[in-house]
């Protein structure tokens, strides 16, 4: 029977350093991180090692083609493995379904990767041999919805969605001894002068007679690793960037900031670590919720934010001032869009041409909800999410070039520089433009990537499908697969994972 | 069959149409009992708030009507005409705004604002919640209404009185009055003097004196500080903040909901402008103990002597190097202290029932250096 194969949800492209070392690429897809190398496309490591069944056997098929088997992958013995993690990957069976941010240090030494379920901030080592190996794994109280490396790798930032950010070394010191809190005698804190009517002291007394029967001792669940909060909103963080500036003038150092998004419309600049309470400024001019934010590389002064509104704003972000509103759909379109990412794309001159190609690419999110599906057929032209919108950013604005037709809706992208391509991660399950309804039969081949390479024109640039060798052996090997026909339920936890900002709409009328 | 005496409800409603009607003429002042409200509110939750885009989106016009900027093509972001003056001062979580009322006359030249989620806490033990029934919109702004009729009614009460002080017919007493009006202090003292009279009194008389500044420099704003407090200020906008007895939410898995933390500690930061003040009273031992914990200003150990709330697991760095804790030499001699602890409504229900009052007062640091 045909299957669904998992799509990537997550992409990098690691440029190894020190050179010599074979550059990588890594992809996460449902409950697995995929290592290739990124000049064949070959599949270098998986992890977990312990898939599902129904992965195994994918696994076992494509060893026929794959010219090294899967045991090759395991160098480590386990035991030694076990000693340092306390758990193997052997014993690890996940309780996760899909890893939704993985961020790679800079010199692509290490991988830091989010597991959903478990709330978990895994660093893994990502060895000369492409190997990854998990060094640490640490439980974060809510589930974090982005996670950033600092400057210089040393630290990670992450925030979550009760509106918390936090920060803890990418290597833990191991000096880190828990925070036994002491188990204190329960006593209200309200007394009798601050509780007067008749029915509230009755029950503080019955608290204090309670508090007499029972020492009670519940530890608090704390977060049991060196950690700092940092700051906080009264709301869900959907974003968090770290940004540099350098230094504006010889005596001054360069400045970091982090920027954080929420749920309630507010872009909120602070200063880095460990300055963080200070807050510079507020970005304040979207109306829905903010999903994304992107400090364009090579703009630093910029920002561009989108979300629940039908724009893009962009801001000169230190001085909090929105540049230019950009419009992603009709006003008078009914539909609801969302910014599902934005990337800034910086890949070098192709031939004949002098300067880089920066682009900024926006994918979209649209909910089109059952009743709405005759929408989607109707609303040719305008923006959707099997579509990437391709802008170039002048000082002070973005112009739109060129839109990219996807066969299905865009999850991730990256660019690989030194191929002067874009790798575009599609949803292969998921009808085009829908988030919701699933194909009835997987198409065949699974193109679970696609590749594009730019053509400058005079005064445009289009983007053109090219044949990637790498892109093409992935496809060809697909990932981990999963039925066709599943449960409702587990149909929605899937479409969640991957598509989950319509939850942070606000229900109008909503107390 | 006889109709039933109308209900508590239906008497509140009536009232308070009453009162509307009879908006910018009448100066009786409104009766609390008229305008009763659930104690909490969840301010996790999306309210439906109205809240400016931006501090350059809020109009404060029909809040200050004499403060508007004379010229009409002074306008905001929303199109809004500006005011000659910004707002300045804050007053979080107001309840029915006894703090502004007792402030107005001691800084007439000063806007201030009362936000407020809900009325005050009806000191709710830990076990027992108010179960309040909350049902729509009415009864949600009913402290807002109270709280406007009761500003327009000081307003006009003090146009009444102005124009009968400046009519030279009236009696003898009116020329006392504008004598006070030469001395805001004496003014302010006999004002001290009037609520002292109605202490046990929910619903205060008409003043006979003129107040300086009239009360045309106070108005209220329902909103959800923790959520939208820049949405309101710009940075460094406010001179003074003031927390006046917060719901304590006893229950320590709700000790998230409370206003004073270290992460809204950096918003207040942010919108008080170097060498602004931030006042906070409470009647709740802990709870001052955790005030001076999440400024820094007590250690953990240090409460943990005195105090049962759960530890803070960790701190930011340095949030203390925004705040300065303000001596109680200093706060002796600040008047508005005074208004704090004597003049709410909370205040005077506290002293009622003999409890404690807490103070702590900070002052905002100017921004640290950039680190090196």
């Amino acid at each position: 029977m045909a299957q669904f194969q998992h799509p990537f949800q997550c992409l990098r492209y690691v440029a190894r350093q020190p050179a010599g070392l074979s550059d990588v690429f890594i992809g996460s897809a449902g409950k697995n991180i995929y290592v290739y190398a990124a000049a064949s496309g070959q599949r270098l490591d998986v992890w977990p090692q312990n898939v599902d069944t129904s992965a195994e056997k994918t696994d076992a098929a494509s060893t026929t083609q794959d010219q090294c088997p899967p045991e090759k992958r395991r160098k480590i013995s386990p035991g030694s493995e076990e000693q340092k993690n306390g758990e193997s990957k052997q014993a690890l069976s996940p309780t996760w379904s899909n890893i939704p941010i993985v961020v790679t240090s800079s010199d692509g030494k290490y991988v830091v990767a989010v597991t959903a379920e478990d709330k978990s901030v895994r660093v893994f080592s990502l060895g000369e041999d492409s190997q990854m190996q998990q060094l640490s794994s640490r439980v974060l109280p809510k589930r974090p919805s982005a996670l950033v490396l600092t400057h210089d790798d040393q630290t990670i930032v992450c925030a979550d969605k009760f509106g918390d950010a936090y920060s803890f070394p990418l290597i833990p010191s191991g000096e880190y001894i828990k925070d036994h809190a002491q188990v204190k005698p329960y006593q209200p804190a309200a007394t009798s002068l601050t509780v007067h009517t008749k029915r509230n002291l009755e029950s503080l007394e019955q608290q204090l007679r309670q508090a007499e029967l029972s020492k009670r001792a519940e530890e608090k669940p704390a977060l049991n690793f060196e950690h700092q909060a940092i700051l906080g909103h009264v709301s869900l963080l959907t974003d968090l960037i770290s940004v540099t500036l350098p230094a504006g003038s010889p005596s001054s150092r360069a400045r970091s900031y982090i920027l954080t998004a929420d749920r309630d419309e507010h872009i909120r600049v602070s200063r880095g670590v460990p300055q963080a309470h200070v807050i510079e400024q507020y970005c304040l001019g979207h109306t829905s919720f903010i999903s994304k934010l992107c400090v364009p590389s090579w703009a630093p002064q910029k920002l561009i934010s989108g979300g629940g509104d039908n724009f893009l704003l962009l801001w000169n972000w230190i001085e909090g001032q929105a540049l230019q509103t950009v419009p992603l759909a009709d006003a008078s379109q009914t539909s609801e869009v969302s910014v599902h990412d934005i990337w800034d794309i910086s890949l070098i001159p192709s031939a004949g041409a002098t300067e880089p190609v920066r682009v900024i690419l926006v994918g979209l999110e649209g909910y089109v909800s059952v009743v709405d599906q005759k929408y989607v057929s109707a609303s040719n032209g305008e923006n959707r999410s099997s579509q990437l919108l391709c802008y170039t950013l002048d000082n002070e604005s973005l112009n739109l070039q060129d839109t990219i037709q996807l066969s299905g809706n865009v999850l991730d992208v990256v660019g690989i520089d030194s191929r002067g391509l874009i790798l575009v991660s599609v949803d292969t399950v998921r009808e085009p433009d829908s988030t919701h309804s699933w194909k009835s039969a997987p198409s065949s081949p699974q193109t679970l990537l696609e590749s594009f390479r730019v053509n400058l024109g005079p005064d445009s640039l289009k983007w053109v499908p090219v044949e990637d060798s790498m892109a093409v052996k992935i496809n060809a090997e697909g990932t981990a697969s999963f039925p066709t026909i599943l449960e409702e339920k587990l149909k929605r936890e899937f479409d969640d994972a991957l598509y989950s900002l319509g939850n942070l709409r606000k229900k109008k009328g909503e107390e | 069959m006889a109709t039933p005496p109308p209900s508590k409800r239906q008497k509140r409603e009536e009232y308070r149409r009453k009162i509307q009607s009879e908006h910018g003429t009448s100066v009786k002042m409104p009766q609390k009992k008229f305008f009763r409200q659930r104690a909490h509110a969840n301010p996790f939750s999306d309210h439906q708030l109205d809240y400016p885009l931006s501090p350059a989106h809020m109009d404060w016009s029909l809040h200050y009507p004499a403060f508007v900027n004379p010229n009409p093509s002074a306008t905001n972001l929303a199109g809004a005409r500006k005011l000659v003056k910004d707002v300045e001062v804050v007053d979080i979580g107001c309840g029915f705004g006894g703090l502004m009322v007792g402030l107005a006359p001691l800084l007439p030249e000063t806007l201030m604002v009362g936000e407020y989620i809900v009325s005050r806490h009806l000191h709710i033990s830990e076990y027992k919640n108010a179960k309040g029934r909350t049902t729509g919109m009415e009864i949600r702004t009913q402290v807002l209404e109270y709280l406007h009729s009761r500003i327009q009614a000081l307003r006009t009460q003090q146009q009444n009185l102005k124009q009968k002080a400046s009519n030279p017919q009236d009696t003898a007493e009116a020329s006392t009055q504008s004598k006070d009006t030469n001395e805001p202090a004496a003014a302010a003292a006999s004002a001290l003097e009037d609520n002292k009279n109605t202490e046990n009194n929910d619903d205060e008389p008409a003043l006979t004196t003129i107040m300086p500044g009239n009360y045309e420099n106070i108005t209220a704003i329902r909103s959800n500080t923790m959520k939208f407090l820049p949405n309101f200020f710009g940075r460094h906008q406010l001179s003074k903040i003031f927390i006046c007895f917060p719901d304590p939410h006893f229950k320590a898995r709700k000790h998230k909901a409370r206003i004073i933390s270290e992460s809204l500690n950096a918003e207040y930061a942010y919108v008080l402008r170097p060498s602004g003040l931030l006042y906070t009273i409470t009647d709740v031992e802990e709870y001052h103990h955790w005030i001076l914990r999440h400024f820094h200003f007590q250690s953990d150990d240090e409460a943990e002597a005195q105090s049962t709330g759960q530890t803070v697991s960790s701190h930011a760095p340095g949030i203390k190097d925004l705040w300065e804790r303000v001596s109680d030499a200093e706060l002796e001699a600040d008047p508005c202290v005074r208004v704090m602890k004597f003049e709410t409504e909370e205040s005077k229900k506290v002293s009622r029932n003999n409890g404690n009052k807490y103070v702590a007062v900070f002052r905002r640091k100017a921004d640290p250096e950039w680190p090196a």
